[in-house]
């Protein structure tokens, strides 16, 4: 197999393991983190985006009607979330299904909270 | 270091190849809520322009409307350059992927049509759907979707192939993969 320059024992034999690991770099299955980081950005900016509707528009965009479409978002959000961590990491050993509930069950709790308390 | 096209290998390992297809399915995910979420802007929008007739361009629903249209681009954009280290990805002649070839041109289509959309709205003031001005809108953007869905297809065939993912469990959604795979689904032009 032909490698890029730099990868291989110059011309002889295919790729190598540490090869295959310096041409994947950060592999998907611990990439965790940085979509549950992700998740919680976007949920926030929904948040800000329906707030900023009903605080500097409220009489064109009615709170209810902002909360209702911040809830709506956060269950798309949370959908595109799960699928993300769970695709990234099938048929590996690793396995972040604590990380994604607590997640998505505080987001749960803050959207309910959000939507009882914020702007009414 | 810096890997030009020239130096890019024809064929890379099958596990290499899976982290970087999974790579870009993230992206594709990632605009896929996107544009679940504009979905939802379309009621949000149209409640509001019920409730204030007046519009302007800064209205919140029309700031989530609009920013998709950058926010998808650029993950386009991102899948693009990034789709280069998958080989099976490349259109003909080591170009762009055809799929990704035809959503720009279905946008480009679009784009044009704005400004005849303009010129038309100068003299005729109404909004009906079915004017010929609209036609080019619709028309380049179901060539663009056709052409996202022919890519997203190809990533997710290939992590079929490879058996990073496992194929439907209904026979006739298992045969409709079997032949993806074997080409028959779609144009051999995508490679």
């Amino acid at each position: 197999m032909t490698l890029p320059k730099g990868f291989g024992s110059g011309g002889a034999g295919g790729a190598s393991s540490s090869d295959v690991e310096r041409m994947i770099g950060k592999r998907v299955e611990n990439m965790t983190g940085m979509i549950t980081i992700s998740y919680i950005a976007a949920w926030l900016a929904t948040f800000g985006g329906t707030a900023a509707g009903y605080f500097y528009y409220p009489w064109a965009y009615p709170t209810p009607s902002g909360h209702y479409a911040f809830i709506v978002l956060t269950i798309i959000e949370a959908i595109g979330y799960i699928f993300c961590v769970k695709v990234m990491q099938e048929g590996s050993n690793k396995n972040s299904n604590g990380v994604v509930a607590a997640t998505v069950a505080g987001t749960a709790v803050g959207t309910v909270l959000i939507s009882m308390f914020v702007g009414n | 270091m810096i890997v030009t096209m020239a130096q890019m290998p024809a064929l890379i390992p099958k596990e290499v190849e899976i982290q970087r297809l999974k790579k870009i399915w993230l992206i594709v995910i990632a605009m896929g809520s996107t544009a679940a979420s504009v979905e939802v802007d379309n009621f949000v929008d149209g409640s509001l322009h019920q409730t204030s007739i007046r519009d302007s361009a800064f209205t919140p629903a029309h700031w989530w409307l609009y920013s998709h249209f950058i926010a998808l681009p650029l993950g386009w954009g991102a899948a693009a350059i990034y789709d280069r280290k998958v080989p099976v990805l490349r259109g003909p002649n080591n170009s762009m992927n055809t799929g990704l070839k035809m959503t720009i041109l279905g946008y480009l289509a679009t784009m044009f049509t704005i400004g005849v959309n303009e010129m038309w709205h100068f003299w005729f003031v109404e909004e009906i759907f079915a004017v010929p001005n609209h036609w080019m809108f619709n028309m380049g953007v179901v060539v663009a979707f056709m052409g996202a869905l022919a890519y997203v297809v190809r990533v997710y065939a290939r992590l079929v192939e490879l058996g990073a993912e496992t194929p439907g469990e209904n026979p006739y959604v298992a045969e409709m993969y079997k032949m993806a795979l074997e080409g028959k689904l779609y144009s051999r032009a995508i490679p």
